[in-house]
């Protein structure tokens, strides 16, 4: 989950309907990243979008539904990381579940001022750091609850679930693991 | 500690609890519809856990695209069916109705309850007593396997609101002023009880619109006073004098932006909704239905009536309802989330202007994201359906 990449900007209020349209929810899991961010100021986003790019955003991002269809297409884009003033709270879980860090940090204002197109910055969530390193500046981010670095560490909440049936002693099925990094 | 923390203390088996404390309350029902199921279906075959914790618990609803709209829709319908035959969970597939009005209407929970699912408007059940708490897909395999859920105990909110209802004021109206005065993540992470005399005295149904919106102000929980005394105290408290609730309506692309309808008449329209679990209520209809006997929709205006379950339509249907519809020239569609999430039965263009008795108006929402969504009460869209514009509630009342 840490590493560079570049940043996309967006404003306040970036709801779920925004994230991914609702004709795009029954699409199948691998299409999801063809609508990511298709109804909003970035329509175009899945096309120009590139593994490891992070999302700059402002208050109350993901308010809406509860559609996990939305982080799973920011994820399936190769978005890296999001970082917001706020988070609505079934996003943050959502995307934390499935192993999309989202981090929340006071100073968006200034990254975004000091920010230039195709800057490059590189973000550590475990230090809760943001640097660009284009412009040699560094910001810092709130650092992570404990349970949401662990399930992020774990490579997501089925992960976790699995352990604890595991420690019940329940008898499970090899599956097939997300996997973290 | 108050009435949602009594609860969630109970289901963790613990004696107290506090704001900000960890802990693992058990889940009496798990919820999930034909969007978010299909994801929690996926995730809960990962985890390779061979039952669910309970199946008279895990429920799962066809609502948002019925009949499918799409092929890949269809495919979602038939992945619920397979995970419903394999593991024996309770199935609603036959066009029943949306998932938190027919969760009520089948007594799937009770007062005291802590119930979870994947949609948002999960807070709905607020309405009757249950500690509602809306997750996404992933989060309710996890329950659906372990029979619990990890969560933060909330901080809550009080809004109390006392005093005389002014005419043609609805839950609507109410839930749409807390939303514009609170701002849509007044309450994010939050629990919010809301209550006085002027909320314990409404019908259920009203009560179902208010604990619907909460998700609208950003709420984890939303819990509408039972009236069994008081709630208990809450780390900020509200009041609210109910006359200075006038009918009103949020207007494009916000729940928040929300202004009074004396600023919006004459607002043309092109369209307008009765529906979804907001406000497809049977008391809606009638209230729509007293409003269009006898006259007809503005010749440039479709009206789409979506009831909220199959219980709805077939008292519509008993009481002449769905006639009255029909000859005012309004559509009536078969119960379900119809078009208030944007997939099907409804969609609006760029140049579209709706008022829609529904939940949410993001750009987007409903088709085009240009389109202009105002969302207001039943009875501001049946009048406005027939005046062609918006128009202040109980201008249209006089006889045809």
């Amino acid at each position: 989950m840490d590493g560079t990449g570049r940043a996309f900007f967006l404003g306040d209020n970036v709801d779920t309907d925004q994230i991914l349209p609702g004709y795009a929810m029954s699409l199948p899991p691998e299409r999801l990243g063809e609508a990511a961010l298709g109804g909003s100021a970035i329509p175009n986003f899945a096309k120009i979008a590139a593994h490891g790019d992070i999302l700059v955003a402002g208050d109350n991002f993901g308010c809406g539904s509860s559609r996990e269809q939305a982080p799973v297409a920011l994820k399936a884009c190769g978005i890296r990381a999001v970082v917001a003033k706020s988070f609505a709270r079934i996003f943050r879980r959502n995307a934390i579940n499935i192993g999309l860090p989202v981090i929340t940090c006071d100073c968006i204002d200034q990254i975004t001022a000091e920010a230039k197109d195709n800057d490059v910055f590189e973000i550590n969530i475990q230090a809760a750091t943001l640097t660009n390193l284009t412009r040699k500046t560094g910001y810092v981010l709130k650092p992570l609850a404990a349970s949401s670095l662990q399930t992020l560490h774990a490579g997501g909440l089925i992960n976790r679930v699995r352990e604890k049936l595991s420690e019940r002693g329940e008898q499970l099925q090899s599956g097939q693991l997300t996997g973290g990094e | 500690m108050n009435v949602i923390e009594k609860i969630l203390a109970k289901k963790a088996g613990l004696d107290h609890v506090k704001p900000g404390q960890e802990i693992t309350v058990k889940v009496d029902l798990v919820m999930a519809h034909d969007v978010t199921a299909p994801i929690a279906i996926e995730q809960f075959r990962k985890i390779g856990v061979s039952r669910v914790y309970d199946p008279e618990k895990v429920v799962l609803f066809i609502d948002h695209n019925i009949p499918s709209s799409t092929v890949e829709s269809r495919q979602q319908h038939r992945t619920m069916q397979a995970f419903h035959e394999d593991f024996g969970v309770q199935f609603y597939k036959r066009s029943d109705g949306v998932l938190h009005q027919v969760a009520y209407e089948e007594g799937l929970y009770s007062a005291g309850d802590i119930i979870v699912g994947a949609d948002s408007h999960t807070c709905t059940a607020g309405a009757h007593g249950a500690v509602a708490i809306p997750l996404g897909s992933t989060e309710a395999a996890a329950v659906m396997a372990l029979g619990e859920l990890d969560l933060e105990v909330p901080e809550t909110h009080i809004i109390r609101i006392n005093g005389k209802l002014n005419p043609f004021v609805y839950g609507k109206d109410i839930v749409l002023h807390i939303i514009g005065k609170f701002t849509t993540n007044g309450f994010t992470d939050c629990a919010v009880i809301v209550t006085g005399d002027a909320i314990v005295s409404l019908p259920s149904e009203e009560k179902m619109t208010i604990a619907n919106m909460m998700i609208e102000c950003g709420a984890m929980i939303g819990y509408i006073d039972q009236g069994n005394g008081d709630p208990g105290p809450g780390a900020a408290e509200y009041d609210i004098d109910a006359a200075e609730i006038v009918p009103v309506a949020a207007c494009p692309s916000s729940p928040g932006n929300v202004k009074p309808l004396s600023q919006l008449v004459g607002t043309r329209i092109t369209q307008a909704v009765l529906a979804s679990c907001t406000n497809g209520r049977y008391s809606d209809m009638e209230i729509a239905a007293s409003v269009l006997q006898g006259r007809k929709i503005a010749s440039h205006v479709n009206l789409v009536v979506v009831p909220a379950s199959r219980r709805i339509l077939e008292q519509m249907e008993e009481n002449g309802l769905v006639k009255v519809f029909r000859d005012v020239g309004a559509i009536v569609m078969n119960p379900g989330c119809g078009p208030c999430f944007g997939s099907h039965q409804g969609l609006l263009t760029k140049d579209d202007v709706a008022v829609s008795s529904t939940n949410r108006n993001f750009p987007g929402r409903m088709g085009d994201k240009a389109a202009q969504v105002y969302l207001a009460s039943p009875r501001v869209v049946a009048e406005s359906a027939v005046a062609g514009y918006l128009v202040l509630p109980g201008t249209i009342t006089k006889e045809v």
